[in-house]
C-alpha cells in the first residue's frame, strides 16, 4: 500500500495541468469555468516571479460609512446662518473649516482629501438621497444596496445584478471581493457571486484542522472538482439510491453548481494568499480597520487580481449623543485611510484605474438634539475620488431651511450616481441593473 | 393525486430523507427505528411527536413591563447621561437577549422531541420573514415566535389572523401607525404579495380597500400586547375581491384565503421548503388541491406529502442544498455533539448567511443556491473542521475548545478492524446515502494506508474529508 504521503499527490500546478487543462474538459464545464482556469493559471505562472500588474481594467471601491453620517459636518456649509442657529453646540466653526468655496468646505479633521480635492482627485456629489427617505438604518441601508425605491421591495443587490448581468465569461468568486464578515446585500442574487472576507488568512481550508493535515489537502482537492464524475444517478432494483444529483437546469445540477464554487473557492483563496503573502506597500497605512482593509484592496490590486468591485466599510456614524468627539475621530481615520490608499495607489501606478465611491444610509438632521449629537435623516453628500474623477462639487447643496420633516430635501437621486459609475466607469449599461435610466453626473 | 410510496421501497435511505426533511436529520439509531416502523407509522410518528415545552421554557428577556418602567426612568432622567446610561443599559440587555434568544431556539430544534414542529415553525419564520433589526424588541420576537410554533401544524387562515394581530409583525410592517383617516398600506400588500397570494393577482384597489380594514390596531406599551382601538378602525363600507360589505380584517382574510391561487401559493412554498426547488405541475396543482380541499390544515398535508412517492423520488433524495440552520443542527445532531457556544453560532450562522429573527428583508430568505456563495461554501467546510478537531482557531477564534465528538460511540472498536467495516457505517452516517464508487476507492484508499485497528485521529480525518465536500451540503 502506498503511504498516506503518495495518497492523491498533485502540486497545485500538477493539478492544474493535469486534471483540468490537461485532461480533456468535461463537456458540461461551462465557458467561464474554462477561462477561469486559463486565467488563474496565467496567474499562477506569474505569481511564481514577481507580482504584476499587467491589468487594465477599471476598479470600483463602494466605501459604506454605516451608521448615517453627518453629511452637514462633513461638507460644512459655513457660510450659511441656518447652519449655526439649527446646531449650536455642535456646528464647526467657519475659521476650521476647509474651505471650498464661499459657501462650504470639509470637517478639519479632512484635510488629506482637502489636498486631494486640490490636486484633481476628488468630486463631492451634494444632497444625495432618494423620495419618501425612509429613517430606520436596517430600511434605508437595504434601499441603497438593493438600488430600489423606498416603496419597493428588492432582494437583489445592485452589484449582484452588475455581476450577473455584465460580467459574463469572469471568475464568478473574485469578480467582486468584500472586505467584510458577511456578504453585503449589495452583492446577492439568487445565484451569489463574489466572495466576503474579513481576513484573508482566514479565507482558506483549514487543512491543519486533520491529523494529517497535507492529506486533508489533497482531499479537499480531489473531492472537490468537477471533472470526477462521481455524481450518477444509480438506482439500484432494491431501491437504494446512491449519491445523485439534483435535476439539473441551465446551470447545471446543483452538485455540478456547488462543485463549482468549491473550485472557485479553492483557486481564488490560492490566489488571494499568494498575493497578501508577497505584497507590501509602498506606504503606511494608519491602524485602524478601514486603514487595514483598504492596504489589503491595495496590495489585491497591485497582484493583479482581475476583481472589478471591492467594497469596504467603516462603522460608527449613528452619532447621537456627544456627536463632536466621536466625529472627528471618524472623519480622521477616513481621511488617513483613503489619503494612504491614493498614495498606494499612485505609487502603484493604478490610481487612474481606480475610484472609491462613498454611500451612507443617510444623513443626520439639521438640527442638534438635546444630547450633543443628531438624529437620524435623509439626503447627504458622497465622496467620488480616484484618478479619473473629475474634481468638483456636483449636484446643489439643499436649502437649511426649506426642509421636508426637519430634514434636507434631496437635489440628487443616489441611483444617479450609480448610474454614472456603471456607464462611464464601468463601462457597462445602467438599465439593466437599475431597471431604468438615471441622468447621468458628470464627475467621471 | 398523490401515490404513496409502496412499503416495499421503505429502507434507510428513505427513512433517513424522512427525518431530514421533516425535521433536523438523525444519528443512524434514530434511522433504523423509523426503518423498523415501516413508512406509515414513521410518518405517524413524525407527525404525532411528544409535546416540548415543558423542556423549553422561555429564556430571559426585558419583559414588557420592565422595558415599560425602563422607558418611564429615562424620561424622569434629569440628566441627558443620566438618559443616556438607561438607554445603554437597555440596548446592552436587549443585545444579550438577542443571544439567549438565537441560541434558545437552535438547542430546542438540537434537541427537541418534535422536529417538525420546529421545522415548520423555521418555515414560516422565513415565510412571515419578521427582523429584530426594526422590532427592536427580543420578548417581541419570542412572543412571535411562540405563535408560530402553535400555529405551525394548524390552519393556515388561522395562523394568518394570529399573525396579523402580532406585536412584532404589527411594528415590522407599521400597522401600527395604520389610521382611520390615513391607512398604512404596507401591511394590506405584504399580506397579499408575500404571506398568501403573491403578485400579480391582486390589484391597488384590493390593497387600499383591505388597509382600511387592518385600521385600528396598536400595541398596548405597559404590556406588549395587541390591542383593538375602535376609534381608529374604518368600520365603512369596502370592496374586496368583488364583496361589498362593512369588512372585518378577519373577513378580508377569509376572502384572501377563499381563493384558490391562495392554495397554489402556500403549497409552493411548501413543496419548495420540504421537497424541491422546481415541483412540477402536477405536484403543485397536487398539494393546491390537498390545501384547498383541508382548510389550509398543514399537518393533514404535510402527512400526505411525507407519505408520497413523489416526496421519495429518485430526484428530490440528496438534491436539496442544506441551509446554514439545517447544516448545523443536522451536522451536530449526526456528530453526537452539543451546539458550540453562542460567539462561534453568532459569527458562524451570520458568514454563512442565515441569522435567526433578522432575515434579510421582508421576502425572508432566497434559500437553495443562494446559500452558497465561494466564501460561506469554504466557510461550511471550516466549521466542519472546528466541530470534529475541537480547535477554535480553526474559525479564527482563541479560547474555548468545542465539546469533543465520542467517536467511540460513532466508531466503535468493533468497525475499526477493516476499511470495510468503518467506511460503510460512516459515509452512511454523514451522507444518509449510498458512496458512489469511485468515491468510496478514494476513501478506501486512505483507509488501506493506515495502520489497524483504526484511531480516533484516522477516523476523525476520514470524517472531516467527507464532510469537506459538495455532497455533505446536500439533503
Amino acid at each position: 500500500m502506498k503511504s498516506p504521503k503518495e495518497q492523491p499527490v498533485h502540486t497545485r500546478r500538477e493539478f492544474l495541468r493535469t486534471s483540468i487543462l490537461g485532461g480533456a474538459l468535461a463537456s458540461s464545464v461551462p465557458l467561464f469555468l474554462e477561462k477561469t482556469f486559463l486565467c488563474l493559471d496565467t496567474m499562477a505562472a506569474a505569481t511564481t516571479g514577481q507580482i504584476t500588474t499587467g491589468k487594465d481594467g477599471t476598479i470600483l471601491v463602494v466605501l459604506q460609512l454605516a451608521g448615517g453620517n453627518d453629511g452637514i459636518n462633513t461638507l460644512v456649509p459655513y457660510a450659511d446662518d441656518a447652519y449655526y442657529k439649527a446646531r449650536p453646540r455642535i456646528a464647526i466653526a467657519g475659521k476650521d473649516v476647509l474651505r471650498i468655496n464661499p459657501y462650504a468646505g470639509f470637517h478639519p479633521k479632512l484635510s488629506g482629501l482637502r489636498s486631494l480635492y486640490a490636486e484633481g482627485h476628488l468630486g463631492m456629489v451634494q444632497g444625495v438621497g432618494y423620495p419618501n427617505p425612509n429613517r430606520s438604518h436596517f430600511r434605508s441601508t437595504e434601499i441603497w444596496q438593493t438600488a430600489s425605491d423606498a416603496e419597493k421591495n428588492v432582494t437583489d443587490g445592485w452589484l449582484g445584478r452588475y455581476f450577473d448581468n455584465c460580467c459574463s465569461g469572469a471568475d464568478p468568486a473574485t469578480v467582486g471581493i468584500a472586505i467584510a464578515g458577511q456578504t453585503p446585500q449589495a452583492f446577492s442574487s439568487a445565484t451569489p457571486k463574489g466572495i466576503a472576507f474579513s481576513n484573508p488568512s482566514q479565507y482558506r481550508y483549514m487543512a491543519e484542522a486533520a491529523s494529517e493535515p497535507s492529506t486533508a489537502d489533497q482531499f479537499m482537492r480531489v473531492m472537490n472538482q468537477p471533472d470526477e464524475g462521481h455524481f450518477s444517478l444509480s438506482e439500484n432494483a432494491g431501491g437504494s439510491i446512491g449519491m445523485i444529483a439534483g435535476p439539473p437546469d441551465k446551470e447545471g445540477s446543483t452538485v455540478e453548481f456547488l462543485q463549482r464554487t468549491a473550485l472557485e473557492a479553492r483557486m481564488s483563496s490560492d490566489k488571494i494568499l499568494e498575493i497578501t503573502r508577497k505584497s507590501k506597500s509602498a506606504v503606511n497605512y494608519p491602524t485602524n480597520q478601514l486603514g487595514n482593509n483598504l492596504n489589503l484592496v491595495a496590495r489585491l490590486i497591485a497582484g493583479g487580481l482581475p476583481t472589478r468591485v471591492y467594497y469596504v466599510s467603516q462603522g460608527g456614524f449613528d452619532t447621537h449623543a456627544n456627536q463632536l468627539p466621536a466625529h472627528d475621530r471618524l472623519m480622521g481615520d477616513l481621511d488617513a485611510s483613503l489619503s494612504a490608499f491614493v498614495a498606494d495607489l499612485k505609487a502603484q501606478g493604478n490610481l487612474d484605474r481606480v475610484m472609491v465611491v462613498s454611500f451612507s444610509e443617510f444623513g443626520r438632521r439639521v438640527a442638534e438634539n438635546a444630547s450633543g449629537g443628531t438624529d437620524h435623516g435623509a439626503a447627504a453628500p458622497l465622496f467620488v475620488l480616484g484618478g479619473g474623477v473629475k474634481p468638483g462639487l456636483y449636484g446643489t447643496y439643499p436649502s437649511l431651511t426649506d426642509l421636508h420633516d426637519g430634514d434636507l430635501r434631496f437635489s440628487t437621486d443616489f441611483r444617479s450616481v450609480y448610474a454614472t459609475v456603471l456607464e462611464r466607469w464601468l463601462g457597462v449599461p445602467s438599465e439593466v441593473v437599475l431597471g431604468k435610466k438615471y441622468p447621468l453626473l458628470p464627475f467621471v | 393525486m398523490f401515490s404513496p410510496l409502496p412499503e416495499k421501497h421503505w429502507d434507510r435511505v428513505r427513512a433517513a430523507h424522512l427525518l431530514n426533511r421533516a425535521g433536523f436529520g438523525g444519528t443512524p439509531t434514530e434511522i433504523d427505528r423509523l426503518v423498523a416502523l415501516g413508512p406509515d407509522r414513521a410518518v405517524d410518528s413524525i407527525l404525532n411527536a411528544e409535546p416540548d415545552d415543558e423542556f423549553f421554557p422561555p429564556p430571559s428577556m426585558v419583559e414588557p413591563a420592565a422595558r415599560f418602567a425602563f422607558k418611564q426612568r429615562e424620561k424622569a432622567a434629569v440628566t441627558e447621561e443620566g438618559k443616556k446610561e438607561l438607554r445603554r443599559q437597555l440596548g446592552e440587555l436587549d443585545r444579550l437577549s438577542m443571544l439567549d434568544l438565537r441560541l434558545w431556539w437552535l438547542n430546542r430544534m438540537r434537541y427537541t422531541t418534535d422536529p417538525l414542529r420546529e421545522k415548520v415553525t423555521l418555515f414560516w419564520h422565513g415565510h412571515f420573514a419578521t427582523s429584530n433589526q426594526k422590532v427592536n424588541d427580543p420578548w417581541m420576537m419570542w412572543v412571535q415566535n411562540e405563535t408560530l410554533r402553535h400555529g405551525a401544524l394548524g390552519k393556515f387562515p388561522a395562523l394568518l389572523k394570529e399573525m396579523s394581530r402580532d406585536p412584532a409583525m404589527i411594528r415590522w410592517l407599521d400597522l401600527g401607525q395604520s389610521r382611520r383617516e390615513h391607512p398604512n398600506e404596507n401591511f394590506a400588500r405584504e399580506l397579499m404579495e408575500l404571506f398568501s397570494l403573491g403578485e400579480g393577482h391582486y390589484n391597488e384597489k384590493d390593497v387600499q380597500e383591505s388597509a382600511r380594514a387592518f385600521t385600528g390596531y396598536r400595541i398596548e406599551a405597559e404590556t406588549g400586547t395587541f390591542r383593538f382601538k375602535a376609534k381608529e378602525f374604518d368600520a365603512g363600507q369596502k370592496v374586496f375581491f368583488g364583496q361589498t360589505g362593512l369588512l372585518t380584517s378577519d373577513q378580508i382574510i377569509d376572502l384572501i384565503t377563499a381563493q384558490p391561487q391562495c392554495a397554489r401559493f402556500i403549497g409552493r412554498k411548501l413543496w419548495k421548503f420540504f421537497v424541491s426547488d422546481d415541483p412540477s405541475e402536477e405536484a403543485l396543482s397536487g398539494i393546491q388541491q390537498l390545501l384547498y380541499s383541508n382548510g389550509y390544515d398543514i399537518a393533514a398535508t404535510l402527512r400526505t406529502v411525507f407519505r408520497s412517492e413523489e416526496f421519495y423520488a429518485p430526484k428530490v433524495i440528496h438534491s436539496q442544498i442544506k441551509s446554514p440552520v439545517q447544516w448545523l443542527i443536522q451536522t451536530t445532531k449526526m456528530l453526537e455533539t452539543p451546539l458550540p457556544d453562542a460567539g462561534v453560532i453568532e459569527n458562524s450562522m451570520s458568514s454563512l448567511g442565515q441569522v435567526l429573527f433578522a432575515p434579510p428583508n421582508v421576502k425572508g430568505w432566497d434559500g437553495g443556491r443562494a446559500w452558497i456563495s465561494a466564501s460561506s461554501l469554504l466557510y461550511r467546510y471550516n466549521f466542519a473542521a472546528y466541530l470534529l478537531s475541537g480547535k477554535a482557531r480553526i474559525l479564527g477564534g482563541g479560547g474555548t475548545k468545542v465539546a469533543v465528538i465520542p467517536l467511540g460511540q460513532i466508531a466503535p472498536a468493533g468497525i475499526r478492524t477493516t476499511p470495510d467495516a468503518l467506511l460503510s457505517p460512516i459515509s452512511f452516517r454523514i451522507f444518509n446515502v449510498t458512496v458512489p464508487e469511485k468515491q468510496e476507492g478514494t476513501y478506501l484508499g486512505y483507509l488501506a494506508a493506515h495502520p489497524l485497528p483504526y484511531t480516533d485521529n484516522t477516523v476523525r480525518d476520514l470524517m472531516q474529508f467527507m464532510m469537506g465536500t459538495p455532497e455533505y451540503q446536500l439533503n
